[in-house]
C-alpha cells in the first residue's frame, strides 16, 4: 500500500487552542475550519436538539460582527461557508480565495470570543430549525429513517438515545440563558481546534492564529460527561409509522467495537464487504439475487458519518426498503443469512483484498473534497480535526489506513461472530400507515 | 421596509490581501476519428482520476411519448455486457477501487466513473464496454424496472419532486421538457427492446464527449483513450425537432394536493434563457444577488428576518433548447401567502431599483471567488470542463469568466432582472395540504388543483 505523506504541522496556543496547518499551493484557495469538541450527544437533558440550534446561533452575531455580517463577509470575500452538528463535534468552516485567510480567522475568533445574540435572533432561528426538521424529517418519505429512529431503541444512555434534531417542545423551551451558558461552557479555545488547509504557509498560519485567537480565555472547568453505553444482552425491537411511503422499511443496528482497536479495524472491513455498494453482500443478496429489497445501504456511523469521525458508542447500521409482498420476517431472514455467511466462512481472500482497495480509494476521495467540488480538502480538514480532538494526533491522517490493511480473513470472521449477533442489535420496522399511502 | 438594515462593518475587519494568481488547467483535446471529443486535464491532488462520458441524448430525445426512457436505459446498461455479468461488473469496480454511475437528464445520458490511477486502463476499458456492448439481460431489466417503479412511487410522495414536476408541466406544455418522470403504467409498459433501441441509436461516439481529470500524464492517457475508444463505430444519432413549449401568460397558481402535510413546498418559475444567450452572465449575477447565495436578498428576507423557511433559493436552469428561472422555499403552512408576498416584492425590487455599488461588488466577488474554488479539486474541475465542452462554450471560457463577471454593472443586473425575472407571468406551484393553503395561494392567481398523479381535482 502506498504511503501517504500529507504535510501537517500543528501546535497548541497557550490558551489551549490547537492549530493545524496543511499546506498545498496548487490553487490559490484556502479552507478554514473551527471544530468544537461538543456534539449533539452531550447536549443538556431536557434540551434535545440544542447543540444544533446553538450552531445556528453562531451565525447570528458576535462581538464585532453582528447578524448577517458573518455570512455577508464570507460570501463577499468570494467564499462559501457552513456548519454542522455531529455526534461529537460541531464544526464551522469556510472555503475562500487565499487572500481572505486573515479575514476568516478574524471572523472565527470574533465568534469564539463572544456571542452577541438576542431573543429575536433565537426566535428567528428556532423557526428556521423547525422548518429544517420539517423539510428533512416530518414532511418527507422515510424522513429520519434510520438516523433518528434507531438510536432511541439501540441505546440506554440519554446521551445516545435522545432525539438529536430536537423535540419541538424542547426547542421552544430553549432560552437565551441556555445559549450563553452553552457557549461559555463548550465554546472555549481549549475545547477546539483551528484548521487551515491549502494555500497557506505553516508559519504564516500559526502567526495569524496567535494574533487573532491568542488572547481568548480558556475554560478551566471543561465538563466531562459520560456517554458510555451499558453492554447489551438481548435484541431490542420497535416499530415506527411511515406516513408517506408505501414500502416497508427495516433498520438494523449493531453496537460497533471501540475506535482504534483491532476489532474495530476488522469490523470495518466486514462492514465494507457487507455495505460496499452494489458489490456489497447485503445489496447483492437482498436486491440483486433474492429481489426482496429495492434498496439497501449502511455502514458504521451511517448515514451521519463514517468509521473515523465519532468518539463514543456507535452503531453499524443497515437501512433497507423491501417489497410489500415479502414480510419483515422473510426479509430479516435473508439479511441474517448474509451475515451468517461471513460468520461461517469469513470473507474470501480476493474479496478482502478488493474491500481494502475500495476502502483506500474512498478515503482519498474524502480527503480531497468530501463535501463536493467547492469545498477543497473538506474531508482532510474533517479528519485532521477529529484525530486532533479525539486522539491528540492529526498525523493519524497519514497512517490510520495501515491497521485496516493488516486485517486477516480470520480476524474479519471473528469480529463478525462477536459483534453481529442478535443480542447486540436493535431492529426498527418502519411500517407504512396505509397501503398506497402515496396516493 | 422588508429589507433588513445592514450594519456597518467593524473597522477591525481585516482587508483582503492581493489576489494570488489562478493556475488555469492545461487542456489536451482531441476529436477521435469516430467523432468522440476527448478532453484531458492533469490534476495531481490525489492518486485518482474522474471520467465523464456524455451522450447528447437524454429523455427529451425519446420525445414526449416515452418519458424516462433514457433513465431506465442508462440504469439497465450497467447490469451486463457481452463479456461481463452484473456481479462481475460490480466486483471488477471494487477491485479497481472505483465508483461508476450511469444516468440521464433531459438532454444527456452519461457514464461517469472515478477510480485509482493505478487501474485507469482497466476502468476505461469497462466504461468503453458499457458504452458499446451493454447486453440488457432480461432478468436484470425486470428487476431494475420494478425498483424504478417503487422509486417513482416514493417520488410521488415527495413535496419537492411533485412541485418540480408540476412547474415543468406548466412551463413546457407539449415540449418533452414538460415531463420529468413516467407514470407507473408507462414504466410498466416499457419493453426491453425499447431500451436496446434507444441505446443503439444514442450511445454513439459521434457527438459524444469524454472528459478525464486526474492524477495521470496527459500524453500516455490520450494514447490509452485512443486505444480503448478509437475502434468504436456507430452512426450519429439524428436530432429530432421538438414542439414549441407553452409560454404561459399571466400568473397562475398550481396546487398539488398532499393531504396531511405539515409544510408547503413553494416553487415558482418562468421561462428564461440557455447558456448560449448573451444575457447569461448578467442573469447569473442577478440570480446570485436575488437568491443564489447565502447572503442573497431572498435568504436574508424570508429566512434570516422572517424565519419562514430553512433553505430558500433561486436557480437559473439552463437546458439545451430552453431555460427557466425558479424560486423555491419549503415553508410552514400558515405563511404561504406571506412568503409569496416577499418573493414577489424582492423580484420586483430587482426589476425596478438598480442594485447599490457595494452590494454589486460583493456579489461579483462572490461569483469570481466561488469559481476559483471550483478549479481546486478533481470533482470541481470535471464539472467546469463538462460545462464548457458539453455546452460548446468558447475555448477561453474559464480564463475569461472572472473578467466578464467583473465588467458587469448595476444596469446589466437591472436589465437581466427585467427580462428574465418575469414575475408577471410566473407560474406558482404550491405542494401541500389544499385545505390549509389553497385560499392563501388563490390571492396570487387563478388556481388549479391537482392530485399527486396529475389529475385535476
Amino acid at each position: 500500500m502506498p504511503e501517504l505523506k500529507i504535510p501537517i504541522e500543528h501546535k497548541t496556543l497557550e490558551n489551549g487552542l490547537r492549530v493545524v496547518v496543511s499546506p498545498h499551493h496548487a490553487a490559490p484557495v484556502v479552507t478554514v475550519g473551527v471544530y468544537y469538541n461538543i456534539g449533539f450527544r452531550l447536549e443538556p437533558q431536557g434540551r434535545s436538539g440544542f447543540a444544533h440550534l446553538f450552531e445556528h446561533m453562531m451565525f447570528q452575531g458576535s462581538e464585532h460582527a453582528g447578524k448577517m455580517v458573518h455570512i455577508r463577509l464570507v460570501n463577499s470575500s468570494g467564499g462559501v461557508l457552513n456548519g454542522s452538528t455531529r455526534y461529537d463535534v460541531t464544526n464551522y468552516f469556510e472555503a475562500v480565495p487565499s487572500n481572505a485567510l486573515a479575514r476568516m480567522l478574524w471572523l472565527e475568533a470574533d465568534r469564539m470570543r463572544a456571542l452577541k445574540v438576542d431573543d429575536e435572533n433565537l426566535r428567528n432561528q428556532r423557526d428556521v430549525v423547525k422548518e429544517e426538521v420539517r423539510v428533512n424529517v416530518l414532511n418527507q418519505p422515510y424522513g429520519g429513517f434510520p438516523w433518528l429512529d434507531l438510536p432511541p431503541v439501540a441505546n440506554c444512555n440519554w446521551a445516545n438515545a435522545h432525539n438529536f434534531y430536537g423535540d419541538f417542545a424542547d426547542l421552544d423551551a430553549a432560552s437565551l440563558a441556555d445559549v450563553q451558558a452553552f457557549f461559555k461552557t463548550y465554546y472555549a479555545p481549549n475545547n477546539a481546534v483551528l484548521l487551515m488547509l491549502g494555500d497557506v504557509k505553516p508559519a504564516e498560519g500559526f502567526a495569524l492564529a496567535q494574533r487573532y485567537f491568542g488572547d481568548i480565555p480558556p475554560n478551566p472547568a471543561l465538563p466531562r460527561l459520560d456517554a458510555s453505553e451499558p453492554p447489551q444482552t438481548e435484541e431490542r425491537r420497535a416499530t415506527v409509522e411511515e406516513k408517506f411511503g408505501a414500502l416497508p422499511g427495516i433498520a438494523i443496528g449493531y453496537h460497533a467495537p471501540a475506535r482504534r482497536t483491532a476489532d474495530w479495524h476488522a469490523l470495518a472491513m466486514v462492514d465494507q464487504a457487507l455495505h460496499g455498494g452494489r458489490a456489497g453482500r447485503i445489496y447483492r443478496r437482498l436486491v440483486l439475487e433474492k429481489r426482496i429489497a429495492v434498496d439497501t445501504e449502511g455502514g458504521i456511523h451511517y448515514p451521519m458519518g463514517d468509521v473515523f469521525d465519532y468518539n463514543g458508542p456507535m452503531l453499524m447500521t443497515t437501512r433497507l426498503l423491501h417489497k410489500p409482498e415479502f414480510t419483515a420476517q422473510q426479509t430479516l431472514m435473508e439479511f441474517d443469512a448474509a451475515v451468517r455467511e461471513v460468520q461461517e466462512k469469513s470473507l474470501g481472500e480476493a474479496e478482502l483484498e478488493q474491500v481494502k482497495v475500495k476502502f483506500r480509494s474512498d478515503y482519498y476521495s474524502t480527503l480531497e473534497a468530501g463535501m463536493g467540488g467547492y469545498l477543497p480538502r473538506f474531508g482532510l480538514m474533517h479528519y485532521l480535526a477529529c484525530f486532533t480532538l479525539f486522539d491528540g494526533d492529526p498525523g493519524l491522517v497519514n497512517t490510520i489506513l495501515n491497521g485496516f490493511h493488516e486485517v486477516t480473513p480470520a480476524q474479519a470472521q471473528a469480529a463478525a461472530q462477536k459483534y453481529l449477533v442478535a443480542g447486540n442489535r436493535a431492529v426498527v420496522l418502519r411500517v407504512p400507515v396505509a397501503k398506497g399511502a402515496a396516493a | 421596509m422588508s429589507a433588513p438594515a445592514v450594519e456597518p462593518l467593524s473597522p477591525l475587519v481585516p482587508a483582503l490581501e492581493a489576489e494570488r494568481a489562478v493556475v488555469w488547467p492545461a487542456r489536451t483535446t482531441r476529436t477521435l476519428g469516430n467523432g468522440l471529443q476527448v478532453v484531458l486535464v492533469e490534476s495531481h491532488t490525489i492518486p485518482k482520476f474522474n471520467g465523464q462520458l456524455l451522450f447528447r441524448s437524454g429523455n427529451a430525445a425519446a420525445g414526449g411519448e416515452a418519458p424516462g426512457l433514457a433513465d431506465i436505459t442508462s440504469t439497465v446498461a450497467r447490469t451486463g455486457t457481452a463479456r461481463r455479468s452484473s456481479r462481475q461488473i460490480e466486483e471488477d469496480l471494487r477491485r479497481m477501487g472505483a465508483d461508476l454511475g450511469t444516468g440521464a437528464g433531459s438532454d444527456t445520458s452519461h457514464i461517469s466513473f472515478s477510480g485509482l490511477t493505478e487501474f485507469s486502463a482497466d476502468l476505461l476499458a469497462l466504461a468503453a464496454e458499457l458504452a458499446q456492448q451493454a447486453s440488457f439481460p432480461a432478468e436484470e431489466f425486470e428487476r431494475e424496472r420494478r425498483q424504478w417503479i417503487e422509486g417513482l412511487k416514493i417520488e410521488r410522495a415527495t413535496p419537492g419532486f411533485l412541485a418540480g414536476e408540476r412547474l415543468r408541466r406548466a412551463l413546457f406544455g407539449e415540449h418533452p421538457y414538460a415531463v420529468v418522470s413516467p407514470t407507473e403504467a408507462e414504466a410498466q409498459a416499457y419493453a426491453r427492446e425499447q431500451l436496446e433501441r434507444f441505446y443503439r441509436t444514442h450511445y454513439s461516439p459521434a457527438g459524444a464527449l469524454l472528459v478525464l481529470v486526474g492524477d495521470f500524464a496527459a500524453a500516455p492517457m490520450l494514447e490509452q483513450v485512443e486505444k480503448t475508444f478509437g475502434g468504436w463505430r456507430a452512426p450519429s444519432p439524428a436530432a429530432r425537432p421538438h414542439p414549441a413549449p407553452l409560454r404561459p401568460r399571466g400568473r397562475r397558481v398550481h396546487v398539488v394536493h398532499m393531504p396531511g402535510t405539515v409544510q408547503t413546498q413553494i416553487l415558482l418559475g418562468n421561462h428564461a434563457i440557455t447558456r448560449q444567450h448573451p444575457d447569461w452572465f448578467r442573469l447569473s449575477l442577478a440570480n446570485s444577488l436575488f437568491g443564489g447565495a447565502f447572503s442573497s436578498r431572498l435568504v436574508m428576507n424570508i429566512r434570516e428576518q422572517k424565519g419562514y423557511t430553512y433553505s430558500p433559493r433561486s436557480t437559473v436552469n439552463p437546458l439545451r433548447e430552453h431555460g427557466w428561472f425558479s424560486v423555491s422555499a419549503a415553508v410552514r403552512n400558515d405563511v404561504v401567502a406571506a412568503t409569496l408576498t416577499e418573493v414577489f416584492y424582492e423580484l420586483d425590487r430587482m426589476r425596478s431599483v438598480p442594485v447599490g455599488e457595494d452590494e454589486l461588488a460583493d456579489a461579483r466577488n462572490y461569483m469570481t471567488g466561488v469559481f476559483s474554488l471550483g478549479l481546486a479539486t478533481q470533482d470541481g474541475l470535471t464539472g467546469q470542463l463538462v460545462n464548457v465542452y458539453l455546452n460548446d462554450l468558447p475555448q477561453d471560457y474559464l480564463e475569461t469568466y472572472r473578467a466578464k463577471i467583473r465588467a458587469l454593472t448595476a444596469q446589466d443586473v437591472l436589465a437581466a432582472a427585467q427580462r428574465h425575472f418575469d414575475s408577471g407571468n410566473a407560474q406558482i406551484v404550491v405542494a401541500g395540504d389544499r385545505a390549509q393553503i389553497e385560499a392563501q395561494a388563490a390571492l396570487f392567481g387563478e388556481v388549479t388543483v391537482y392530485d399527486a398523479h396529475g389529475a385535476v381535482l
